[in-house]
């Protein structure tokens, strides 16, 4: 790969294999490269593999086999501080959420800025913006743990993208949502992705990546299968 | 936001979180302090009064003959050899003979058909008044006697063992509570981190998600462990003081408040049990949460 197009490349995937004990074969021989700015659909059934990959993108799993790169950092080369670092630059929403129950939705959203020092300014003015967009507004002083699924999801998603992160990785972001709160976090992805940031967004949800133009990487059984356009992904050995 | 606004905003709310636990600990470090400060308190009291000592503590050393000018030189030389003496006195024999007849008062006529050479010359020696000098009061008595032309040598012995004994065993009691003062601060320094660890996990499990450094997460324990310390250190000295005073006005009226007058410690020993008690808790804690959280 070229300087140029490694300056380019956002995620990249050599052969990445896990194996979960006994023998789950989670991801095997896995290679894809994501360049900065795109929004990619990890699409799959449960169970694909799809969790496995975007917990070993933001380095909370090691590959048992491959290589990954994020942003230029070599996962299994990095250290413990650069990786933290690096975290920083990347916003996630977990399928669990990670919210803590006993703190407020702001409390809960403000964590992601204030472990980058954030301003005291900044911190309000983004989260009370995130939650106006994405119709949460008058929760903002809410437990966390009193909020319902579809709330929380919401919640974890404000979090993810508070930080103005490079890189935004989802897990099932419109699993607890109707069709019309799923439209707004779309529409808040989409900003994001148009302000250049790169998104991930691993989902079973159709209706969200059905749309002329977009990118979607399918996996199964732990291996890629699908790719549209077939460009961004490459399967084992034939990786670009 | 800046690197402190944020730890020091971190400290506050794993305080709130754990206020129970920080009490727990607070409570054992103000009373280790405690019992540290009192038995460190009558330990330095117990040196003062060594230093204090009055000019009865001397070592008297008989000589079998009148020592010239030479002779005192050079016994002088041999004595400060040894240790530092606060001063030397020769007596003669006729020096000595008026001193006993003067104390004798009315039965000075016993006297009368004694040759007023009968009581030997001797040196008195007073050594410094500093317990160094005391607790080596039996050497010295050792090597004076093996000076040339000494017949015995003579001190308050008995006293002066005694009171070693007392400091030594003081010694041991200070360096004790000190041991246990350690032990328990930092067990309870551990053990609170312990309990805030448990009662933060998922909070400091996405610290680590959303990145948040190594000091991050570390450096706001590092502070409660430091202000538990001053805190804790700080109340001990209060409690301490409180039965100082205490004890001052009980025995303002006997004897023994005479002899040996009781003393604070000066501000700035206080100061420095203060600030060693805070970097005994705040390392207790760095050394706990590299442990639990190996961050």
């Amino acid at each position: 790969m070229s300087g140029e197009e490694k300056r380019l490349t956002m995620i990249d995937l050599a052969r990445v294999s896990k194996t979960f004990p006994p023998d789950v074969h989670a991801l095997a021989d896995v290679s894809l490269r994501i360049r900065r700015g795109e929004m990619i659909f990890l699409t799959g059934q449960s169970g694909a593999g799809k969790t496995t990959l975007l917990r070993m993108l933001c380095g909370i799993d090691r590959p048992d086999k491959g290589y990954i790169e994020i942003a230029g950092s070599d996962l299994s080369r990095i250290s413990d501080n650069e990786l933290q670092k690096l975290r920083r630059r990347i916003g996630v929403a977990y399928q669990d959420f990670k919210l803590l129950p006993d703190k407020t939705v702001a409390q809960n959203i403000a964590y992601s800025m204030e472990v980058s020092y954030r301003s005291r300014q900044f911190i309000i003015s983004r989260t009370k913006q995130l939650l106006t967009e994405l119709g949460l507004m008058d929760k903002l002083d809410a437990l966390a743990g009193k909020l319902s699924r579809g709330e929380q999801q919401r919640v974890s998603i404000a979090r993810a993208v508070a930080n103005e992160p490079e890189l935004i990785l989802a897990d099932e972001p419109t699993g607890n949502l109707d069709a019309e709160t799923a439209g707004l976090v779309m529409q808040l992805f989409r900003r994001c992705n148009e302000e250049g940031v790169t998104l991930l967004i691993a989902t079973h949800d159709q209706a969200i990546y059905d749309y002329p133009g977009s990118k979607i990487v399918r996996i199964e059984n732990g291996r890629l299968a699908i790719q549209k356009p077939p460009v961004i992904a490459k399967q084992g050995e034939g990786r670009a | 936001m800046n690197f402190l606004v944020a730890v020091f905003s971190q400290t506050w709310r794993s305080l709130v979180k754990s206020w129970r636990s920080q009490v727990l600990s607070l409570v054992t470090i103000t009373l280790s302090i405690l019992i540290f400060t009192f038995f460190y308190l009558v330990y330095n009291n117990a040196l003062q009064f060594g230093n204090r000592l009055d000019n009865d503590l001397r070592l008297i050393v008989y000589l079998d003959e009148e020592p010239d000018q030479t002779l005192q030189q050079e016994y002088r030389h041999k004595i400060e050899k040894f240790d530092k003496v606060e001063r030397i006195e020769f007596v003669s024999k006729l020096e000595a003979y008026d001193r006993f007849k003067g104390q004798l008062d009315d039965s000075q006529d016993v006297l009368k058909d004694i040759p007023k050479d009968f009581l030997p010359s001797s040196i008195e020696i007073y050594p410094r008044r500093s317990l160094e000098s005391l607790s080596k009061i039996k050497e010295f008595s050792a090597y004076l006697e093996n000076l040339p032309g000494v017949l015995k040598v003579q001190y308050g012995r008995e006293w002066v063992e005694r009171f070693n004994s007392f400091i030594q065993l003081l010694q041991v009691v200070v360096f004790l509570s000190g041991g246990l003062l350690i032990m328990t601060t930092t067990f309870m320094i551990g053990h609170s981190i312990r309990l805030t660890v448990f009662s933060r996990k998922n909070e400091l499990e996405l610290l680590r998600l959303v990145g948040a450094s190594n000091s991050y997460i570390r450096v706001p324990f590092f502070l409660e462990g430091a202000l538990l310390g001053l805190l804790g250190s700080a109340a001990g000295m209060a409690a301490l003081y409180i039965l100082f005073r205490w004890i001052r006005a009980a025995f303002a009226e006997t004897a023994a408040q005479g002899m040996f007058s009781f003393s604070f410690f000066d501000t700035p020993t206080a100061a420095m049990i203060i600030v060693l008690s805070v970097l005994l808790c705040a390392g207790g804690s760095f050394v706990s949460i590299r442990k639990i959280l190996s961050v």
